[in-house]
């Protein structure tokens, strides 16, 4: 497994497509950041901390998608290659190689997650400095909560696309179902109107907008860490199925 | 050495491979020959565990594949067409399987010098002609230092001066005492490299035998091969008016 580990990690920072989806995901979330924090600049009532903060990680929308491509390529890459031939002759225990991949993928977009998260607090924090709007400290609990929470969303959305990436082989097949889990919910929520909280709660980006980046959760969905935990069931649902498609099906 | 046993795989109602059984041994070049589609390369991805047979079994010295430790030590592949990533570099490539089988980082440098990659190891793969691509997959079969070396068709692609340099390394590695078996639809290459010939057509073993009794038969081997596979080639051009 330590081996297998390796190479998932030499594999992993060996291709630039990982440094772009890096990249891009923490300047989404820093430009998504810092554009909040301009456009509240002159904002009549005066913004209070919830509004720029909350607003402030809104580049996470974007983020989970990036992130989330990069677990899928880490997997459907190999397919489209003829890579995963290589791999897996290298190390034929199939669930070893998938529980690599899942561990690296998943440290890297923690790791990254984190990252871009600070970076859009930071972001929206510096873009109201001089203005009348009360700065959101790190000090306070309900902050840090949420940016920790935000960074561990995207490393779970990673997870997912690992899970979707095995489970159908195809970029753009795979790309495609994550952004259709991440979007469609919504629109089926939107037709049970009042009632739709009590589905919605489940639904990754209601959780991420109104409950994981925000400083205090909606009432009647989950609370941040609630919402994350079920993001990381998700996720091992997508890697479990994903590993059992795995050991059956021919390379 | 290689054992088939009954090995047999279908797609749907289509047998790739009917009830093989072959035995390929170590110190002499075998070559596995058929028409297109005959079955080579599914065979070969069965013995290297990637396909999983319907029937029967496929042995390396006596152990399925995917029971091996450190297979890459074992066992050597050539997979078609360069089993790797585009934008990976040759050096990051080479790393990375190393890395998965505890080999030493300086077994790197190693085989990239043996198949002359050493100057374009950094570049990304997706770059490299189609013989760099072919060099890069004897790099990875030789990465392990293997007994037994599996290539699928490795002169594809390769220019005269590179078919020789093959031959000459699979000859040598027989050499050694290892067991080499590569797959090829050309007989007047195999004839130059192997000793032993493994004849197959669609999925079923046509012949075991050696390039000189093939060639005793008085015909030229081109003609004693296609013979042999005549009943089994499935796309064949007309003659031209």
């Amino acid at each position: 497994m330590r081996s297998a580990t390796r190479m998932e990690w030499i594999k992993l920072r060996s291709v630039r497509s990982t440094w772009w989806l890096a990249i891009a995901s923490v300047v989404a979330m820093a430009a998504a950041g810092a554009g909040v924090g301009l456009g509240y600049r002159s904002h009549a009532p005066v913004a209070t901390v919830a509004q720029i903060f909350n607003n402030s990680l809104a580049g996470a929308i974007l983020a989970q998608l990036l992130l989330g491509a990069l677990g899928v390529l880490m997997v459907t890459g190999e397919y489209g290659t003829g890579m995963i031939r290589s791999t897996l002759a290298a190390v034929p225990r199939r669930r070893t190689v998938l529980a690599a991949k899942a561990l690296v993928g998943g440290a890297a977009a923690l790791t990254v997650g984190l990252a871009a998260s600070f970076a859009g607090y930071l972001a929206g924090q510096l873009a109201i400095r001089g203005t009348a709007i009360p700065a959101a400290s790190l000090g306070d609990w309900a902050i840090l909560r949420a940016v920790l929470l935000t960074g561990a969303y995207l490393g779970a959305t990673a997870l997912i696309g690992v899970g979707l990436g095995t489970l159908l082989r195809h970029s753009g097949a795979a790309i495609g179902t994550l952004f259709a889990l991440v979007f469609v919910p919504i629109f089926v929520v939107g037709l049970f109107g009042e009632s739709g909280i009590a589905i919605g709660r489940f639904m990754p980006l209601l959780m991420l907008l109104n409950a994981v980046a925000v400083t205090t959760p909606t009432p009647g969905l989950f609370s941040g860490g609630v919402s994350v935990l079920l993001m990381c069931g998700y996720a091992a649902v997508a890697v479990l199925l994903g590993g059992v498609l795995l050991r059956r099906r021919d390379a | 050495m290689i054992e088939l046993r009954e090995l047999t795989k279908r797609y749907g109602r289509q047998v790739a491979v009917d009830g093989l059984s072959f035995r390929v041994r170590p110190g002499v070049v075998t070559g596995f020959l058929g028409p297109n589609g005959s079955g080579k390369s599914t065979t070969m991805r069965m013995i290297l565990g990637l396909d999983a047979p319907d029937g029967g079994e496929a042995l390396i010295d006596g152990v399925r594949y995917g029971a091996l430790d450190r297979p890459l030590t074992r066992v050597g592949a050539l997979l078609d067409a360069g089993a790797f990533h585009p934008g990976r570099s040759a050096r990051a490539h080479l790393s990375a399987l190393a890395a998965s089988n505890d080999l030493p980082r300086t077994r790197v440098e190693e085989v990239l010098r043996i198949v002359g990659l050493t100057g374009a190891a950094g570049r990304r793969t997706g770059t490299y002609s189609l013989g760099m691509r072919q060099r890069l997959g004897v790099a990875v079969a030789l990465l392990g230092d293997p007994g037994v070396l599996l290539l699928d068709e490795p002169v594809n692609g390769l220019d005269p001066e590179g078919i020789r340099w093959i031959r000459d390394l699979l000859r040598g590695l027989a050499a050694e005492g290892r067991t080499v078996f590569v797959s090829s639809h050309l007989i007047a290459e195999m004839a130059l490299t192997a000793d032993r010939l493994v004849v197959i057509g669609r999925g079923r073993l046509l012949a075991e035998t050696t390039v000189a009794e093939l060639a005793a038969g008085g015909d030229t081997l081109e003609d004693a091969f296609f013979r042999l596979t005549s009943e089994t080639t499935d796309y064949r051009g007309a003659e031209a008016a």
